[in-house]
Formats: C-alpha cells, sequence, structure tokens
C-alpha cells in the first residue's frame, strides 16, 4: 500500500511539533524563574503529541527529544547548558517520548483505521458498480431470450396459420373428389359443381403457394425485382384473365388513361400484388359489386394503381397493421400474407402502398411505381 | 380397367336411408367451399341439407329445424365446436359427427366426451364421413338402441353372447377374461362407432378410471391376438389419443 500523501505529512508533523515547542518555548521562556519546572513540562509534552497528531512516529519521537532537551536546556538551571545526571531528566525523557510515540500510535492507528475504511468504501463502490453492470447485461440476455423465445411462438404461430391455409382448400378438394370416385350417380350439374369448386380451390392453393415462396424469398432478401417497360393495361388484363374463375361473380371494370406512360417494374412480381390485392377485394366485397382497377399518374416520375372494392373497407385504425404479415382479421380465416408481400415488392421497387376509403365506403389500396425513363 | 375406390369398413354395415329421415342434416362450417361439397354430395343421395356458418346458426338451426343429424365443424369463428356439442347435448340426443383438423386432440377427445358420436379429420374422404354418420344414425334410433341391449351382438364374423359370456369368431369359441370381454362386448353395443379411452375405462374398470390409458393398449393387443385380427383387415381398431373402434372389416366385398 502506497501513501504518497503521507511523505509530506512527515514533514508537516515535524513543522507542527517544532512550531508548537518554538511557540511554547517563546512563551513560557521569559516567565522560567517563576514557573515551576513541572508546568513546563507538562507544556513541553504537547509538541510532542503536536508532531505525532499530524507526522508519524519518527517525527514525534524527534520532536519529543527536542522538547526535553529544551526543557533540560531552556528551563532548568543552570540556563544554557545541557545536564544529564539528574534522574528528573530521565524521567522527563521518558515520559515526553513514551506520550509522543503512544499518540502516534493511536494516531496512526486511527489513520491505519480511517484508510482501510476508505479503501473498502472504494472497493465495494466499485463491486456495486460492476454489479450494475452485470445486471444490465444480464437484463440484455433475458430480453434477447425473450425475443427469441417470442419469434420462437411467431414462428409456430405462423406456422399454424399456414397449415390452416393449406389444410382448407385441400379438404375440399378431397371431400369432393373422394365423393365423385365412390361412384353415387351425380346429375351432370351437381357433378360441375363439384367440379368447379375443385378448380377454384386448387387455384386458391396455387395463389397461397405462390405467396409463400414470395414470403421466402423476401425473409431472406431476396426480393429483386427484374425491371422492365410495362404498359400497366396490359398487365390488368391478363391477371384479371387468368383469374377469371376468382372475379367472376364481380364486376371488374379498368380505369387506365391512354396517354399513362410505361412503368419501370417486374412483371411477376407486379402481377403477384395485383393479385392479392384482387383476391382480397373479392373475398371482402358482396357478389355482384364492382372492382376497380385504375392508374394514373402521380407527378412526374411515378404512378398510381389502384384497386377499389365495395366492400366494408379498412377501419382507419387497422390500415396500417393489416400489412403485418400473418395477422389475422377479425373473422378471417387467412394467415394473411397477400398485403405483407405487396408490400415488400412495391418497396423492392421504391414506392409505397396505402389503405384508404373508397368513396362509397370500400376499400381502395394504392401503390407507386417509378415511371420508366423518368 | 375400372378402377374401384376404396370403400370403408362401414358402409356396407349401414345401406344409404332408403326411408327418409326425420329431418334434415344440419352441416355446420364456416368454409362455404367444405360447406358446398358436403351439401351436394348429401343431396346427391337424397338428404335434405341445411347448413350454418357458425356456432350460434348451429345452435338456432338444431332448435328450430330438427335435424336428424349433425355434421359440425369444431374450428367456428365465434363460439367453441366442442361447446356448441355441449349445448346441443344439454337438450338433445342428436346424432354429432364432428369435424376436426389434425393436432387438435384434445377437442376431439372433449366433443366425445361431451356428447359427439364419431368425428373425422379434415382433409377427410366423403364416403367414410357420410359412413360413420350412417352409424351415428343407426345408434341413435330406436331399433339402433334396441339393438344394443339384445343378448346377441354380431359384428360381422364376431358374435358376442351377453348372457352366456361368450365370444365367438367364425364360430370358433374365444376364451376372454372378464375384462377383456366386457371391453369386447362395450364396443360391439357400440359398433362401428368410436368410443373415447375415457368411456371404456369408466365402463369398464368403473367410474374411478378414466386416464389409464396403457391398461387399454395392453388389453386391445392381447384382444386382437385372441381374436385372430388380421392386420390388414383390422376388427379392433385403434384411434391414436382418442379410443378403440370395432368394425366389421368382411364389410368392403366388392359387390
Amino acid at each position: 500500500m502506497t501513501r504518497p500523501a503521507l511523505v509530506p505529512k512527515r514533514l508537516y508533523g515535524l513543522a507542527a511539533g517544532l512550531g508548537t515547542l518554538l511557540l511554547a518555548t517563546a512563551i513560557l521562556l521569559p516567565f522560567r524563574d517563576d514557573l515551576d519546572t513541572a508546568t513546563v513540562a507538562l507544556v513541553l509534552v504537547l509538541p510532542g503529541v503536536a508532531a505525532a497528531l499530524i507526522g508519524r512516529r519518527w517525527a514525534a519521537l524527534g520532536i519529543a527529544v527536542t522538547a526535553a532537551l529544551t526543557l533540560n536546556v531552556g528551563f532548568l538551571q543552570p540556563y544554557g547548558t545541557l545536564k544529564v545526571d539528574v534522574t528528573d531528566e530521565i524521567i522527563n525523557l521518558i515520559v515526553f517520548s513514551g506520550v509522543a510515540l503512544l499518540t502516534a500510535a493511536l494516531a496512526g492507528r486511527e489513520r491505519d483505521r480511517r484508510y482501510a475504511a476508505e479503501e473498502r468504501a472504494a472497493r465495494i463502490e466499485a463491486l456495486a458498480q460492476e454489479n450494475l453492470e452485470i445486471r444490465d447485461v444480464q437484463e440484455r440476455l433475458s430480453a434477447e431470450a425473450l425475443a427469441l423465445n417470442l419469434a420462437g411462438e411467431h414462428r409456430s404461430a405462423l406456422l399454424r396459420a399456414v397449415s390452416h391455409d393449406l389444410r382448407t382448400p385441400l379438404t375440399t378438394i378431397r371431400a369432393v373428389v373422394s365423393d365423385l370416385r365412390d361412384g353415387t350417380a351425380y346429375d351432370p350439374a351437381a357433378r360441375n359443381e363439384m367440379l368447379d369448386l375443385v378448380a377454384d380451390e386448387a387455384e386458391r392453393l396455387t395463389r397461397l403457394v405462390a405467396n409463400l415462396l414470395s414470403m421466402s424469398r423476401i425473409d431472406a432478401g431476396a426480393m429483386v425485382p427484374e425491371r422492365q417497360a410495362i404498359p400497366l393495361e396490359e398487365l390488368f388484363e391478363d391477371c384479371v384473365n387468368r383469374h377469371a374463375r376468382l372475379v367472376r361473380d364481380r364486376k371488374v371494370a379498368f380505369d387506365v388513361p391512354l396517354t399513362l406512360p410505361l412503368v419501370d417494374a417486374d412483371w411477376t412480381l407486379i402481377d403477384q400484388v395485383v393479385t392479392n390485392l384482387l383476391a382480397n377485394a373479392v373475398r371482402h366485397a358482396p357478389a355482384g359489386s364492382g372492382i376497380d382497377l385504375a392508374a394514373r399518374r402521380c407527378g412526374d416520375s411515378a404512378v398510381e394503381v389502384s384497386v377499389t372494392d365495395q366492400g366494408p373497407g379498412v377501419p382507419p385504425a387497422l390500415r396500417e397493421a393489416v400489412f403485418t404479415p400473418f395477422r389475422k382479421g377479425p373473422g378471417s380465416s387467412s394467415s394473411g400474407v397477400g398485403l405483407a408481400i405487396a408490400r415488400a415488392i412495391v418497396e423492392a421497387h421504391g414506392g409505397t402502398i396505402t389503405i384508404g376509403e373508397a368513396r362509397r365506403g370500400g376499400a381502395r389500396v394504392a401503390f407507386t411505381l417509378p415511371v420508366h425513363g423518368a | 380397367m375400372v378402377v374401384r375406390a376404396w370403400r370403408s369398413p362401414f358402409r356396407c354395415m349401414v345401406p344409404e336411408p332408403s326411408v327418409a329421415l326425420a329431418g334434415p342434416v344440419l352441416v355446420v362450417d364456416d368454409e362455404p367451399a367444405i360447406l358446398r361439397a358436403l351439401t351436394v354430395a348429401l343431396r346427391a343421395r337424397g338428404y335434405v341439407v341445411r347448413t350454418a356458418t357458425t356456432g350460434q346458426e348451429a345452435l338456432e338451426e338444431t332448435a328450430l329445424a330438427s335435424p336428424a343429424a349433425v355434421i359440425l365443424d369444431l374450428g367456428l369463428p365465434d363460439i367453441d365446436g366442442v361447446e356448441v356439442c355441449r349445448r346441443i347435448r344439454e337438450w338433445s340426443e342428436v346424432p354429432i359427427v364432428v369435424l376436426t383438423a389434425d393436432g387438435a386432440d384434445d377437442r376431439k377427445v372433449a366433443a366425445l366426451d361431451l356428447g359427439a358420436d364419431d368425428y373425422i379429420t379434415k382433409p377427410f374422404s366423403t364416403p367414410e364421413l357420410l359412413a360413420r354418420l350412417r352409424v351415428a344414425l343407426r345408434h341413435r334410433s330406436q331399433a339402433g338402441r334396441e339393438q344394443e341391449e339384445t343378448a346377441l351382438l354380431t359384428v360381422g364374423s364376431l358374435v358376442v353372447d351377453r348372457a352366456r359370456h361368450r365370444v365367438t369368431v367364425e364360430g370358433r369359441a374365444v376364451v376372454l377374461t372378464p375384462k377383456e370381454f366386457g371391453f369386447v362386448c362395450l364396443l360391439a353395443r357400440h359398433a362401428g362407432r368410436v368410443l373415447t379411452h375415457r368411456t371404456i375405462l369408466q365402463e369398464v374398470w368403473g367410474q374411478d378410471y378414466g386416464t389409464e390409458t396403457q391398461y387399454l393398449r395392453v388389453y386391445a393387443s392381447q384382444l386382437r391376438k385372441k381374436l385372430g385380427d388380421d392386420p390388414h383387415r383390422r376388427r379392433l381398431i385403434t384411434e391414436p389419443g382418442i379410443g378403440y373402434r370395432l368394425v366389421d372389416p368382411d364389410a368392403d366385398d366388392p359387390s
């Protein structure tokens, strides 16, 4: 243990002792003829004590001896000479030294204890600090563990949702196929209806699988559009034709101005966006109602595409939340990736997708795409 | 070449209803496509069909239309299918067959213990579902209930003589312990229907039992040996996680 602060203290001790000694001597010397030796002796103990309190024991001892000598030389007859053969003097010396040393020892022990206490305090504080840091680390780790757990639960939840979504169309397909193979006599109308069901559900499965594939590509960061210059009217017509069965009970209308510029986009991916939005519109809009597919210029460098239905619409509070993948809407049995995929694709093209309200209360989903060559 | 469809063991046990049922068949499922597929299938076989897409509708239809049978999907959006089952059973003995998605084992068993007659897992084979429906109808009918109480129970070539506590298979007598006899007897009374572990344990072992499925496993395997059960044409069928079913394996002869 180094005590750098103590080195000067030794000098301070000496200084204090000497100072006290000089002071006491200076005060008492004029009265040495009238004062009793005992009184002087008692007073001259003080410099030793002073030195002991402030300095170390060697300073204390030194001052004590000096004080004894001062008493001997300055206050005992004959003045100015050192008397060594008197018993009193020896006793004085011993007592002065003893008191000084004892005081020094006491002071020293006191100081030691103080330092030990300070050091302990410092160590405790350091440990407390470490403890806090460890606690921080622990909290972070448990937060991560929780997040992992949650991620695990999310994954289970979404696997369940996907299983359900795959099983539903398969149930219809198997129910119909097993029934037709059973050989019951069906009239042609019933038989056609059954086969229509199978066809519809097979298409539904196909769309779902395409969506799941996109979802996994998005997760893997592999959603990279291959851009071409695309005429949107052509894409819309092609998409709606391929999904004629899906939209057969709805009135699909196109609203694309002849002057609309080409857009810079990946045909397959935008087709998937339009398909998902159409499927949503069909799911929510009543039979016989209209679905509008529109596109219009939006500023100099973008085109806005919109799909509008006449269903119940999306309440403002949910218009962001519906883009979360695998989030089930109220009463919906779908695992809900359609909008999430649409958003990922649109954003990969540098566009944005939002849901708003249509004039007649239905949902209007609009997204932007860059103009080709802009 | 005629491709012969797989025929469920139950089909020939109970033929298609030649007598009109005392009411419609109520089909409950929230998926319109499945509802449609079943409706067409049932109508083609001469049943009258009513449909419902929610638990609430199911309860209302059961109360108002007095269906002769209910096909109930357990995964309904509003009320749990098991709860619907329980509520129907509070005041009706209508046969109920539940449709379940796999992995929902607890709910299947719960539904059966609460009074559903049978279950089938999606995706299912329609003929299989309808066969189970017919078995449920038969057991709940007057004739069916009387059949259960007769002294002589016949399930294909298996005959259970309750009066003499004897079981014969193809005329050959089989020696069974009392519990084994109880097990076979119970299953034979409900021939074609699934019985849950709990039901079997409580009927054969006693009210204090209910969870000792390992007993049943042991007894089932012993019974299979004694009855000479052919693994390709099983009589005693294990429904994993649910219970057991006794059928006539010879019922799928080409006709």
